[in-house]
């Protein structure tokens, strides 16, 4: 009889798929992908700017740790809306590969990791025009002194931080809808409410 | 059988009649399901208690009036929604009981699921979406690839293979839908309404193509529909009322009975 061959059945999680479908969705929502790119780009370019133009004077430092400040929170909320967006837009979806046989933690782990690699991209993307600011408005200030000027001590430390703050804001941004999307019923998932 | 019988005969007779009622397999047994749904200070009673029981290889449609229970049965027959009260045993499993992770495989090999809007993955291609549940399944790419490529051609989609859902019709979105459904050779069809959003011509295609599978491959088709041109190819006609099943009859029977049931006095229960 057919329950015979019911016995305790899983299935097993593929990285590789994984892998191919967040890559296969950022392809085809190529425009979803560059908005948010640009997101993380430009919060991440405001940040090591910042962090590389130190102040010169102590009266500076509390006007430059006010921006360093409202940068991070500029990012987040740029990040973190964008993030939403894409996951709430997608909550039909979700409901529709559950219906297929995806596991909570497929969904989640997709779109984490498709999160983290437009987080990374458009971090360092956002690094290199960050700097590349940074370098142009200290050369135009301060001519070849600018090297002895300090900003760019540490550099590959600030640079590793900026990373992070990019790849965190998209991460977190994207996993807490997409915890919530994972963990509907289905249905309610497919009706897109929530 | 006639008088003059013989023992032979009479043997031969009674194992038929026995062979007959083991192939009896039920692929799907509701006992008593009930499912409440708080809407506000409301409680909405969709299901009130029903019983069912769905051989295998049936082709069982599911009318009734808006608001009758027909998709919450659908979809806790489904292990979409859990019921309120009652169990629902697919090959004998009480799906109640299953963990998050038996119920996904549960949904992946043993369900395949039709919708009313096709909810087809608008992110990949046809062959993408039918290839995903065997991907799921465990299938490895290049056996799921081949197999998605073949029941694509079955459904009439040869030449459509790398389209996206916004290259095609709502009639090739639902062969696609129907595709992926058949995919990983599910016990269970379930279709809600897979005709609604289609007009007459391609829906009467859509569920000329779903009996062709049922018969194929002996899949067990439960489809919710308003659909009267369903009725023709069931087996049976489930009839749903106010969260109860007001009746069940096989189809040659709803034949004639179609007028009464219309005028609301309807025969006994079964």
């Amino acid at each position: 009889m057919a329950h015979s061959a019911w016995e305790k059945k899983r299935l097993h999680l593929k990285p590789a798929l994984v892998w191919s479908i967040a890559l296969n969705s950022l392809r085809l929502r190529i425009g979803r992908t560059l908005l948010t790119l640009l997101t993380v780009a430009a919060s991440c370019s405001f940040v090591i700017f910042l962090l590389t133009t130190p102040p010169t004077s102590e009266q500076e430092k509390e006007k430059w740790a006010l921006m360093l400040v409202l940068s991070l929170v500029v990012s987040l909320a740029g990040v973190l809306n964008t993030m939403l967006m894409s996951v709430t837009q997608r909550y039909r979806e979700i409901g529709t590969i559950k219906c297929l046989g995806a596991l909570d933690s497929f969904v989640l782990l997709s779109v984490i990791v498709e999160a983290a690699m437009v987080g990374l991209t458009g971090a360092a993307g956002g690094v290199l025009i960050g700097l590349l600011l940074s370098l142009l408005m200290g050369l135009w200030e301060y001519g070849t002194a600018f090297w002895s000027g300090g900003g760019w001590i540490g550099l590959w430390w600030k640079v590793s931080l900026t990373l992070f703050v990019g790849f965190f804001l998209t991460t977190f941004g994207a996993s807490i809808p997409a915890w919530i999307a994972a963990r509907m019923p289905p249905v309610e998932a497919m009706r897109g409410e929530k | 059988m006639s008088p003059g019988a013989t023992q032979g005969q009479l043997l031969e007779a009674l194992t038929r009649v026995s062979d007959l009622s083991d192939s009896l397999d039920y692929t799907v047994m509701a006992r008593g399901v009930c499912k409440d749904y708080r809407m506000g200070s409301e409680t909405i009673h969709a299901l009130q208690g029903v019983d069912a029981d769905i051989v295998t290889g049936e082709y069982i449609s599911i009318m009734g009036p808006s608001g009758s229970g027909k998709t919450t049965f659908f979809n806790v027959v489904g292990g979409l929604v859990k019921p309120t009260k009652g169990s629902v045993y697919i090959d004998e499993i009480d799906i109640a009981q299953l963990d998050a992770g038996e119920l996904a495989w549960l949904r992946c090999r043993k369900i395949g699921y039709i919708f009313q809007s096709y909810n087809i993955v608008k992110a990949m291609s046809a062959l993408e979406n039918v290839t995903l549940p065997m991907l799921f399944a465990g299938v490895p790419p290049e056996e799921a690839q081949d197999r998605a490529v073949d029941i694509l051609k079955r459904v009439g989609l040869g030449d459509r293979l790398l389209h996206t859902p916004k290259e095609l019709s709502g009639g090739q979105q639902q062969r696609v839908a129907i595709a992926r459904a058949f995919a990983n050779q599910p016990a269970i069809i379930l279709a809600d309404e897979p005709t609604a959003n289609l007009d007459f011509r391609t829906g009467e295609e859509i569920i000329g193509l779903m009996k062709e599978m049922n018969r194929e491959r002996g899949v067990t088709v439960i489809c919710s529909t308003h659909d009267h041109k369903m009725l023709d190819i069931s087996d049976r006609i489930l009839w749903m009322e106010d969260g109860w099943v007001k009746k069940m009859a096989r189809r040659d029977e709803v034949d004639i009975q179609i007028g009464a049931m219309a005028e609301e006095d309807g025969g006994a229960q079964q």
